[in-house]
C-alpha cells in the first residue's frame, strides 16, 4: 500500500472515508443473508408489514417446522448430496487423468490432445445439440446427465495442468527408472504433492454442482428427482410451494394462494446453510485456485 | 539441392523408434483414452449434431426423414425483427457489464490494497466473497424480496420518503440496472482476487523511494499501484471481450417476467425457450451455431490482441 503523510488531512480524511466505505460495503454483502434468515424466523404480521430487516420479530420457528417435516426438501437435499458428491469424486479423477498427460507426457499427438480439450473451452454444441446426444444416450431425468455434462471442464484441467508442472521432472524420471509406470507415479508422488490443488478444484465442483440451476432445469422432469435448485425455484419464485405440500396456502395481497414468507425463506436458509459454513473455511483454497488459473496454461 | 532437403527431413522417421515410444507411453495413453472418449461423447458429438441448425430436424424421424433446408433457419432468424431486439439486448447487458462489473473490483481492490489494519483488510475481503457462493436462485429470490413493492426494503425506504411506491421488476427500464447493480454485488469481493494478487507483487521500496521523492499517496496510487495491475486489467479486459456475447443464462431466466420480456429476453434464454419450450430444435440450434460462431470469432481477436499486447496468446 502506499505510504500514508501523517501530517496531510487530506489523506487523514480519505483513510476514514475508506474504512467507512468498507464497513458499509460489508453491511450490504451481508445483510440480504440476514434478511432472509430473520424472516425465516419472524411471525408473519411483521412481514406483512415489512417490518423485519436483520433481525426476526415476534420469534416463530414455523417455518423451519415446515421445511423439516417436509419429504420433498430432504429427498431433493438428497440429491443435491449425490450429486455433488459423486460428481465431485469423479470429476476430480477424470480431471487429474485428463491434466497429467498434458503437464507430464511427451508423447505423439499430445499436442492434438491438449488443443482438443481447449477448443471446447471456446467452442461448443451449444444448449440444443448437448440436449439431444443426451436424448440419445437415455440421460434425460437422470443425475448421470449432470454429472456426465460437467465431468471434465476444462479450464480445471489447465488449473492443474499448472500445478503439477511445478512439480520436478526429476522426481518422476528417478521413480520410472526405479520401475513405476505413469499411474503409479501420478499416484504416489504427483497427486500427494497436489493437495492443495486438488482440494480447490474439488470444492469448485462441489459449489459449482451445488448451485446449478440449469442442468436440472433442463434434464429433470421428475419431482421426485428434482435437486434442491430447482425445488428452489418452484417453491419460491414460481410460488408454487403447495404443490409440494408446504403449508397450508394463504392469500397474497393481490388475491392469489401463495405460501408463507417465513416457509420460503427457510427453505433458502436451507439450500445455502452448507455453503455458508464451508466458505470461510475453503475461500482462502478458492483464493490459490485463481491465481493458480491466472498463470497462463 | 531442393531434393537432398526433403530427403533430410524425411529421414528422422524410422518406424521403430516411433513403435518404440509409442511403447514406452503406453500408460500416457491408457490415460488418455477415457478422457478423449469422455470428450468426443460429450463435446464433440455435439458440435457433430450442430448440423441440425440446416435441416428441419424433427426428432421422431430422425435425419433421414427430416428435410435439408439449408441456410432456412438462419434467414428466418435474422429476418425476424425480435431478433434484433434480442441481440441488442445481450449486447447492451454486455457493454453495461464491461462498464461497471469489470470495473467496479479494479476500485475494490484499488481501496482494499489501501486499508492498512490487515485484519480489518482480511476480514472485508471474507465477506465480500460470500455473494459469489450463493446460487442464482437465491440470489434472484433476494432481489424479489429487496425489490418488493410491499414486503421489500427500497419500498419501505421510498414510502417513508413519502414516496409512490414502484413494482421495480415490473418495468422494463429498471431490469438493466437490476442485472448491472446485482452482478456488481455478486461479483465485486471475487473479481478482486486477481487484481489484489497482482498487487502483491509491488516492491514495497518503490513506495518509498517515491516518499523521498515527494510524492503524495494519491501520487503514489497512481505511479505505482495502478501501473502494477495495468497488465491484468488488460489481460481480464480482453478475455471479456471473448463473452461480448453471451450473457449468463440463469439470472435473466429467472428475473424474466411478461411484463420485462422486452428487454429481458436475450440470446441464451431465446435458444432455451425455442428448443426446449417450444421443441424447434433446427431454429434453437442455428441460433445458438450464430452464437458460438461470432463468440469463438471474438476469442480469436481477442487472442491475437493479446498476442499483440503481452507476446504470449491466451489460447
Amino acid at each position: 500500500m502506499a505510504i500514508v503523510n501523517e501530517n496531510s488531512k487530506t489523506e487523514k480524511a480519505f483513510d476514514i472515508f475508506n474504512v467507512i466505505f468498507m464497513i458499509l460495503l460489508c453491511i450490504a454483502f451481508i445483510y440480504p443473508v440476514l434478511n432472509v434468515l430473520a424472516i425465516s424466523l419472524s411471525g408473519s404480521a411483521p412481514i406483512l408489514r415489512g417490518e423485519v430487516t436483520f433481525y426476526p420479530k415476534d420469534l416463530d420457528f414455523s417455518g423451519y417446522k415446515n421445511v423439516l417435516g417436509n419429504s420433498h426438501i430432504w429427498r431433493s437435499y438428497a440429491n443435491t448430496i449425490f450429486v455433488a458428491g459423486v460428481g465431485c469424486v469423479l470429476s476430480l479423477a477424470m480431471t487429474c487423468l485428463a491434466a497429467y498427460p498434458m503437464a507430464f507426457g511427451d508423447f505423439y499427438g499430445k499436442k492434438l490432445y491438449s488443443y482438443m480439450i481447449l477448443f471446447t473451452m471456446w467452442f461448443s454444441g451449444g444448449l440444443i445439440p448437448t440436449y439431444l446426444v443426451m436424448t440419445k444416450l437415455n440421460l434425460i431425468d437422470s443425475h448421470w446427465a449432470l454429472i456426465l455434462n460437467f465431468l471434465c471442464a476444462p479450464y480445471y484441467v489447465i488449473v492443474l495442468k499448472s500445478f503439477f508442472q511445478s512439480i520436478p521432472d526429476s522426481l518422476i524420471e528417478s521413480a520410472k527408472l526405479d520401475g513405476a509406470n505413469d499411474f503409479v507415479c501420478m499416484i504416489k508422488i504427483v497427486l500427494p504433492l497436489s493437495k492443495p490443488a486438488l482440494a480447490t478444484i474439488a470444492l469448485w465442483i462441489i459449489v459449482a454442482h451445488w448451485n446449478d440451476f440449469i442442468g436440472p432445469l433442463m434434464y429433470l422432469n421428475k419431482r421426485s428427482l428434482y435437486t434442491l435448485q430447482v425445488l428452489l425455484n418452484d417453491i419460491v419464485l414460481q410460488a408454487s410451494g403447495a404443490m409440494y405440500e408446504m403449508s397450508d396456502a394463504v392469500q397474497a395481497g393481490d388475491g392469489s394462494m401463495t405460501i408463507p414468507q417465513q416457509v420460503q425463506n427457510a427453505v433458502i436458509f436451507a439450500s445455502m446453510v452448507p455453503m455458508l459454513i464451508i466458505y470461510p473455511f475453503v475461500q482462502k483454497y478458492f483464493v490459490k485456485g485463481v491465481m493458480l488459473g491466472s498463470v497462463k496454461g | 539441392m531442393k531434393r537432398r532437403k526433403n530427403k533430410q527431413a524425411k529421414e528422422p522417421i524410422d518406424f521403430q523408434i516411433v513403435k518404440r515410444r509409442i511403447w514406452r507411453d503406453r500408460y500416457m495413453y491408457l490415460m488418455v483414452l477415457p478422457v478423449l472418449t469422455y470428450f468426443i461423447i460429450f463435446k464433440y458429438l455435439p458440435m457433430w449434431w450442430l448440423r441440425i441448425a440446416f435441416y428441419d430436424y424433427k426428432i421422431l424421424k430422425g435425419f433421414s426423414g427430416s428435410k435439408f433446408v439449408g441456410l432456412d433457419n438462419f434467414r428466418v432468424f435474422l429476418s425476424n425483427p425480435d431478433f434484433l431486439q434480442i441481440l441488442w439486448n445481450t449486447l447492451w447487458l454486455n457493454i453495461l457489464n464491461l462498464a461497471f462489473v469489470f470495473t467496479a473490483p479494479i476500485l475494490f481492490a484499488l481501496l482494499l490494497n489501501e486499508l492498512s489494519h490487515r485484519r480489518f483488510k482480511k476480514t472485508v475481503q471474507t465477506i465480500s466473497y460470500l455473494p459469489h457462493f450463493l446460487s442464482m436462485v437465491v440470489v434472484t429470490s433476494m432481489i424479489t424480496t429487496f425489490l418488493s413493492p410491499s414486503l421489500g426494503v427500497l419500498n419501505g425506504i421510498i414510502k417513508s420518503m413519502g414516496g409512490e411506491t414502484i413494482h421495480f421488476l415490473g418495468q422494463p427500464k429498471y431490469f438493466r440496472s437490476i442485472m448491472t447493480i446485482s452482478g456488481i454485488w455478486q461479483g465485486v469481493g471475487w473479481g478482486s482476487i486477481i487484481y489484489l494478487s497482482a498487487l502483491s507483487g509491488i516492491d514495497q521500496e518503490q513506495y518509498e523511494a517515491a516518499v523521498v521523492d515527494g510524492a503524495s499517496r494519491f501520487q503514489q496510487i497512481r505511479h505505482i499501484t495502478f501501473p502494477g495491475m495495468q497488465g491484468t486489467i488488460v489481460i481480464m479486459l480482453i478475455l471479456q471481450i471473448g463473452n461480448l456475447l453471451s450473457v449468463g443464462f440463469e439470472k435473466v431466466y429467472l428475473l424474466q417476467n411478461a411484463q420485462n420480456m422486452g428487454v429481458s429476453e436475450v440470446l441464451s434464454t431465446y435458444v432455451y425457450k425455442m428448443g426446449m419450450q417450444n421443441s424447434n430444435y433446427s431454429l434453437a440450434t442455428a441460433v445458438g451455431l450464430f452464437n458460438s460462431i461470432i463468440s469463438f470469432a471474438l476469442v480469436l481477436f481477442a487472442n491475437h490482441m493479446s498476442k499483440k499486447y503481452s507476446d504470449s496468446g491466451l489460447i
